[in-house]
């Protein structure tokens, strides 16, 4: 963990620190350093354990529960593929590989894993419009394997200019 | 000149359909106003725009942004009303769907918003548990458990704290109502879970809304907030507060007593019942959870009677359902209808027929867990004592159609791997019923199939059935039982 990392975990527990009678909420409070920090580093899973005044058995068992906390960084950009049964009846497994294909020249291209996470979600909710295929927070419908070199420039690049 | 109004979906699939392009692209023309509106729920025909007219709502449909001229000119549009797709539905809990502007309190009650609760206000506790009684409702979230029986066990129960939880976790694939009404219809759900705390005597509220849907938590956070400001929750010295929570990707979440555990922090692990949360639920203390759509069907019950409920509907499922249609079909979308519609009336009337090219196959009800109906078997009533006879489970009213490039081996590894990975691991019959499932249709695809491992196989969903804490669980493997009957004597499993 970086001493960034290190000051910003901090500050978070500290907004975290339950007030009795209030009981510690360890999803709560992973889901918060999440939020600030990107991902959860199991590095901090005993100062949070402390905080909280919890065992760190217990923030491990919650952080190791729940598919959508992260103990690694993502990419810059992270794009998920739905593969939830409306997706996968309109070829949704074609649309991943397009996306693998385009974003994957060259396997084990550090700088490559560093701008892109590619995932797959169980469901988007999106199910009218599927495939689906969600870039960072913005939603696609009705994604076609030819569609997604422009998808992912022109997403990528949406991000750039309002970032 | 003043500018022509127009309304534009502001729903999250709508935006995904390309109504955020158009907003985008006419964000600065002084000709007209842009008023964000939920949707319709007929996504097929979105990015879909309306435009008031002496005969009512005007719509045009997959809009482009250079469609705009003929838009504000009023040429080529199609009255709403003579839309068949929604001539054909009986719209109460969606009755505002494209209609209002999802945040705009005043609109919800210039609807009728709120007079289910003033209902409920001139109502004692018992008198409420006995309009539900007589409504017939049933929780919406896929057990289907009758909504008064729980209501009077919280009532019943002395406790100085309850509590009520909607349960906005909604994990089967193919569902998306629960998402539409957050987004769309904010304060039916909110007047719904004031209904149900008036009636349990419960101060304090939760929403529990899953990880991957920001934008309705965002409108639910936005409309509880509004509400407060509006002195809502304090009306008639009953004090009520709400907070919406969020989930962190677990399916079983969506169990109740797996959501309790969860909204408390902890890994989302099923809990054995009795005691029922109704008794002991969140902290220890009489709770109800219910779905979302349980939730928003409450203000028109209150509102019209439990009488007018119960008329609508069949025997043992009242009331109307929201369907949710996806898949290979041309229409895909959200549908509200009275129970014992069957299944190819649905299809047929809505679903518009197969995508170009496809071939029917199977039809999946009921998520992940749920049941699939081959073409022979689709007249099936959708109500839920028909699906419970079959062996089915209508669930949160998630139907996709699947043509014949869909392989049912595929399929069968997907809910099987589907279930592996969600499994909470409490059950050995689940936790470990589950890898092994997945392994033998994985060796099945692999074109290593024979009779004994369909036999395993079989045994495997026995094996659940009685053992698991988590009924849906149970479901899994059996439901999908008579397609590997015929897998153990198809030469070609991939077919």
């Amino acid at each position: 963990m970086t001493t960034g990392h290190n000051s910003k975990l901090t500050d978070v527990l500290e907004r975290c620190r339950p007030v009795p009678p209030a009981s510690p909420n360890i999803l709560k409070t992973l889901l918060a350093v999440q939020s600030a920090l990107g991902h959860i580093p199991t590095s901090g899973i005993l100062q949070i354990a402390q905080v909280l005044g919890v065992t760190d058995a217990q923030v491990a068992g919650v952080l190791s529960y729940y598919s959508d906390l992260r103990t690694q960084p993502t990419g810059r950009h992270l794009i998920r593929a739905c593969m939830g049964e409306s997706c996968m009846a309109n070829h949704s497994a074609r649309v991943l590989r397009a996306i693998q294909d385009h974003l994957c020249p060259a396997a084990g291209d550090a700088s490559q894993a560093e701008r892109f996470t590619v995932e797959t979600m169980s469901c988007a909710g999106n199910c009218a419009l599927s495939p689906t295929v969600m870039i960072d927070e913005h939603l696609c419908g009705r994604v076609t394997p030819s569609d997604v070199p422009s998808l992912l420039e022109a997403q990528v690049l949406r991000r750039k200019t309002e970032g | 000149m003043t500018p022509t109004r127009l309304y534009l979906s502001n729903d999250t699939s709508s935006r995904a359909a390309g109504a955020d392009k158009l907003a985008d692209a006419w964000r600065d023309r002084s000709e007209i106003q842009l008023i964000h509106t939920s949707s319709r729920g007929a996504f097929f025909l979105e990015p879909m725009v309306e435009r008031d007219t002496a005969g009512g709502r005007e719509a045009w449909f997959n809009v482009l942004p250079n469609d705009l001229p003929r838009i504000v000119a009023g040429v080529g549009g199609t009255k709403v009303a003579e839309i068949p797709y929604l001539q054909q539905q009986t719209r109460f809990t969606f009755a505002n769907f494209g209609i209002t502007e999802p945040l705009a309190l005043d609109e919800y009650q210039s609807r009728g918003g709120f007079k289910g609760l003033a209902a409920a206000q001139s109502l004692s506790p018992d008198a409420i548990v006995d309009v539900l009684r007589l409504s017939g409702l049933r929780g919406r979230g896929g057990a289907a458990f009758p909504v008064w029986k729980k209501w009077q066990v919280a009532q019943q129960t002395e406790s100085e704290q309850k509590y009520v939880v909607a349960n906005a976790d909604e994990g089967d694939a193919g569902t998306y109502s629960d998402r539409m009404m957050m987004e769309g219809d904010p304060f039916r759900l909110i007047e719904g879970m004031m209904i149900c705390a008036r009636a349990i005597g419960a101060t304090r509220g939760y929403l529990y809304c899953r990880y991957e849907y920001p934008a309705a938590a965002r409108a639910m956070q936005f409309a509880i907030q509004k509400a407060r400001e509006a002195d809502l929750f304090d009306c008639d010295d009953y004090p009520f507060d709400l907070e919406v929570v969020t989930g962190a990707g677990s399916y079983v979440c969506g169990e109740e007593t797996a959501l309790l555990e969860s909204l408390e922090g902890r890994r989302g692990v099923v809990l054995a019942k009795p005691p029922y949360p109704a008794v002991s639920g969140l902290y220890g203390k009489p709770t109800i959870v219910s779905n979302v759509l349980t939730f928003a069907t409450l203000p028109n019950i209150l509102a019209n009677g439990g009488a007018w409920h119960a008329s609508l509907g069949t025997e043992g499922s009242r009331g109307t359902m929201a369907l949710q249609i996806g898949g290979r079909v041309k229409q895909p979308g959200l549908v509200e209808v009275p129970f014992g519609l069957t299944l190819r009336d649905v299809l047929d009337r809505f679903g518009g027929g197969m995508a170009p090219g496809a071939r029917l196959k199977a039809v999946q009800v009921g998520g992940p867990l749920g049941s699939l109906f081959p073409e022979s078997q689709l007249d099936i009533p959708i109500c839920y004592d028909a699906f419970a006879g079959a062996g089915a489970i209508l669930g949160h009213g998630g139907i996709v159609v699947y043509d014949d490039d869909t392989s049912m081996v595929d399929l069968a590894r997907h809910f099987m791997a589907f279930t592996a990975d969600e499994s909470c691991g409490k059950c050995t019959p689940c936790r470990v019923g589950s890898v092994r499932g997945r392994e033998i249709l994985e060796r099945i695809q692999m074109g290593q199939g024979d009779l004994e491992k369909i036999e395993w196989f079989e045994e495997i969903g026995h094996g659940t059935q009685p053992h698991g804490f988590f009924s849906r669980l149970e479901t899994s493997p059996s439901s999908h039982h008579d397609h590997f009957d015929s897998l153990a004597t198809c030469p070609d499993p991939s077919q």
